[in-house]
């Protein structure tokens, strides 16, 4: 794309155009309307007298509203502006635009103002592939509207489009004929209206003219949200700017499903992710519990409500399996695409407990632990009835949806980002070494749940037994003596798949690391193979397979960094930890505070800066995440019974730091903490 | 003939408590079209107690549908979401209820864990 591209968004419905305000998709261009996974618009073009438009400024009034001054005409070096006109543009059940035209000459003038429009109404997965559509599409001008459709069977996607001006409907757009007097100007209201999709019927867009305050779909304003997050002080500008950007695109990247009823959880990513992910709505969560524990209680009420069930190969579903993707458009209405959720994720399902435990720690609330208890039980069920499937007591996957399923369910889920050193690929299923950690800390920590909230000591006993059982078979069957460091992955034969990846920080996280063996494991993560000095490969570089572009095969990922740096400091590594917490704070200066989903692995004295990944999701939730935990991590914040321990470890580039009134159990606390090498931190209750 | 809509209805009926339905608290009606006929199942939650009748009354949340998809919804041939999805169901009213009754609809006959596949056989570590 040449031109820039202009999005706004409000929930899960979105405008991706050019800088002029067009939009001229293609089946294969992002461009467009979009809602529910659905294009409902793929041409919006206007003209006066025949010209496009040139931009002269764009400003991005708020996340769901932009303004566009244009100029006639296109390409010239020289524009002669006796015209100009604004398109101001909010999104919400479609969208609203105000079309403005200012003469400023001294003669009146004559204008043909026309829109084009048009729609393909393509599903988002077809504009990923590029894939034909099977039904029928149908325009209609009606009632002073005209109605783009497309119908196949009983499925039915509709755009109706109207104006306030008089306007002549055709079935390609509006025509406008308006005479312009001197220093006058000429205006119009267009509604674009996803008038039937599977978010509903409308009949207007959400915005009307002059309507300019933000009508969110949830609770919550944004001006709320941030005045209820907690605040931080500190010296430096960097890491003011960082945190208020992760809170301001965490609130844009709230999205709330039909059945949350007004509440949100985190969607994966802006624009093309926002819908629910297993995996990303539960790592998020957890990055944000200290500071917006109730993203955590949606996410697990509205994963709970869409647990697995039954056995169902096509969506890869189990009973108690906890859901990997959602998604709302043709394909998967059709069941081309098993989205209707889909459920091939081997990790959502122990984090599931894990977050629950978690948010019971920070906010006390056993009343969501005692309301979700039949969900808890189905997810801890499913490890060991339905993932491990050769009968060894570890979490397997391999998909049974052979043609539409994913191959990797862990979150390195490219096909090359599971690898021994030489570069061979295993055959599946794969038991990767995150998975087992993972199933470990959800049995302790259901353990800790059953014993404490659903009163059935037997069961605790139980899950702490087999929990024992597994850290001892897991420390001996994946650890890579020749290494020191725990096996990627094993193969269906039991074989080690002896690459060395960031894994084993996660592998710190869940706890499963006998103590032992966590002193070699921190230096590999500090290590020079791993360590970039930004922060750890996803895979070390002298390993086959080893890019320091790869997607997971040697770039850094912040998300990744914050579970690392958090797994650090639970074995006492406290230094090691602020050391990635700070080599991640300092990348994320580089991008205004808005880190990417992954960067290069190149080490950091070679490039000086970050070299971001491309990809086409931004913010993206677990990196917006990312500095909380870190924040989190470098203060040592740690809910122990009724109270938040503060443990600080600062890395030295960040002096002083205060972070105040944090939420949980025992209502408001601040926590403070300065330098490297002050350790002592302390705490002041209030309220 | 086999009568599936029927049977899964019946069944419920039966058992009287679905612990799958334990946060659930409200009423569904399932208007099913066959024809000119519109058979209607009234479904009542409390917290899990489940009754099931014939009774035409307003619902929390009504579903309306032909009765050859309920049925394959009832045998595991159709997936409730997608139906949805397809507009081959119209849902009024409280959606939550749905999601957490669609729990209740059996898989596809012919799906399998890999536990219970041929060539799993399980190895004991």
């Amino acid at each position: 794309m040449s031109a820039p591209l202009v999005q706004i968004l409000d929930g899960n419905t979105f405008v991706v155009s050019d800088s002029s305000g067009d939009i001229e998709a293609s089946l294969t261009d992002p461009t467009g309307l979009f809602s529910f996974d659905t294009r409902f618009l793929s041409k919006w073009v206007l003209t006066v007298n025949g010209q496009r438009l040139n931009p002269l400024s764009v400003d991005d009034l708020q996340y769901f509203e932009t303004r566009f001054f244009l100029v006639p005409g296109t390409g010239t070096v020289y524009i002669d502006a006796k015209l100009s006109v604004i398109r101001q543009r909010a999104v919400g059940d479609g969208f609203h635009e105000e079309l403005t035209i200012l003469n400023h000459d001294a003669k009146p003038v004559d204008l043909v103002v026309r829109v084009e429009a048009g729609c393909d109404f393509a599903d988002l997965f077809e504009v990923k592939d590029a894939l034909e559509k099977k039904g029928r599409y149908y325009t209609r001008v009606k009632d002073g509207r005209l109605l783009l459709g497309y119908e196949r069977e009983t499925f039915k996607r509709e755009t109706a489009i109207s104006a306030s001006a008089p306007a002549r409907l055709d079935k390609n757009g509006l025509t406008f004929k308006v005479r312009v007097e001197p220093h006058g100007d000429w205006t119009t209201d267009l509604n674009v209206v996803t008038a039937h999709g599977a978010g509903g019927t409308y009949v207007r867009p959400k915005y009307t003219r002059g309507a300019r305050r933000a009508r969110p779909s949830m609770e919550l304003s944004l001006e709320r949200w941030l005045a209820e997050a907690p605040r931080l002080e500190c010296e430096t500008d960097a890491l003011r700017t960082t945190y208020r950007r992760s809170l301001v695109d965490l609130a844009a990247l709230r999205f709330s499903p039909p059945v949350a009823g007004g509440r949100s959880l985190p969607a994966a990513g802006l624009p093309w992710f926002m819908t629910m992910f297993g995996r990303d709505s539960i790592f998020t969560s957890l990055q944000a519990l200290p500071f917006t524990p109730e993203l955590a209680a949606t996410t697990l009420r509205a994963l709970g409500s869409w647990q697995g069930s039954r056995v169902d190969d096509f969506r890869d579903e189990d009973p108690g399996r906890i859901l990997h993707e959602m998604r709302y458009g043709e394909m998967t209405a059709f069941e081309e695409r098993p989205h209707s959720p889909y459920y091939g994720c081997a990790d959502a399902t122990p984090l599931y407990v894990v977050l629950l435990d978690e948010y019971e720690r920070w906010t006390g609330d056993r009343k969501l632990v005692r309301e979700l208890e039949h969900e808890a039980r189905a997810a801890l069920n499913w490890i060991d009835e339905y993932a491990d499937l050769l009968g060894t007591g570890y979490i397997w996957y391999q998909r049974r949806n052979e043609k539409t399923g994913l191959e990797n369910q862990c979150w390195k889920d490219s096909w090359d980002s599971i690898s021994f050193r030489d570069g061979r690929l295993p055959g599946f299923p794969r038991a990767t070494c995150e998975l087992q950690g993972y199933a470990y800390d959800a049995k302790m920590r259901g353990a800790r749940l059953a014993r404490l909230v659903w009163k059935d000591p037997a069961l605790a006993d139980r899950l702490e037994k087999e929990a024992a059982d597994l850290k001892r078979r897991f420390n001996r069957d994946f650890w890579v003596s020749d290494g020191e460091y725990f096996a990627l992955a094993l193969d269906p034969d039991g074989n080690k798949v002896d690459a060395l990846a960031s894994n084993n920080g996660h592998l710190l996280w869940s706890g499963i690391v006998e103590k032992s063996k966590a002193k070699a494991l921190a230096g590999h993560l500090l290590g020079p193979r791993l360590f970039s000095g930004w922060g750890v490969r996803t895979l070390a570089a002298g390993e086959g397979r080893y890019n320091p572009i790869g997607y997971h095969v040697g770039t850094v990922w912040p998300f990744d960094n914050s579970f690392i740096a958090w797994g650090l400091r639970q074995y006492g590594f406290k230094e090691e930890a602020a050391e990635i917490a700070a080599g991640i704070l300092d990348a994320a200066e580089f991008f205004q505070g808005r880190l990417p989903e992954a960067f290069g692995g190149y080490d950091r004295p070679q490039t000086k800066y970050p070299v971001q990944y491309p990809t086409a999701c931004s913010p993206q939730a677990w990196s917006t995440g990312t500095p909380l935990l870190l924040l989190r991590t470098m203060l040592g914040l740690e809910p122990h019974g009724e109270h938040l321990v503060v443990d600080p470890a600062l890395p030295g580039s960040i002096g002083h730091l205060e972070l105040l009134d944090i939420p949980g159990r025992w209502g408001r606390i601040d926590a403070f903490g300065r330098g490297r090498v002050d350790v002592g931190g302390k705490r002041s209750p209030r309220r | 003939m086999t009568d599936p809509t029927a049977e899964f209805f019946g069944e419920l009926s039966e058992r009287g408590h679905e612990p799958l339905l334990e946060k659930a608290s409200g009423t569904l009606r399932f208007d099913l079209v066959d024809g000119k006929r519109t058979d209607r199942w009234l479904v009542t939650v409390r917290k899990g107690d489940v009754g099931v009748s014939r009774r035409n009354m307003r619902a929390d949340c009504v579903i309306r549908t032909n009765r050859a998809l309920f049925d394959g919804l009832a045998s595991g041939k159709v997936n409730m979401m997608a139906a949805v999805l397809r507009g081959a169901m119209g849902v009024e009213g409280a959606v939550e209820l749905l999601v957490l009754f669609q729990r209740l609809f059996p898989g596809p006959p012919r799906s399998r864990s890999w536990r219970h596949t041929a060539g799993y056989a399980r190895r004991q570590a």
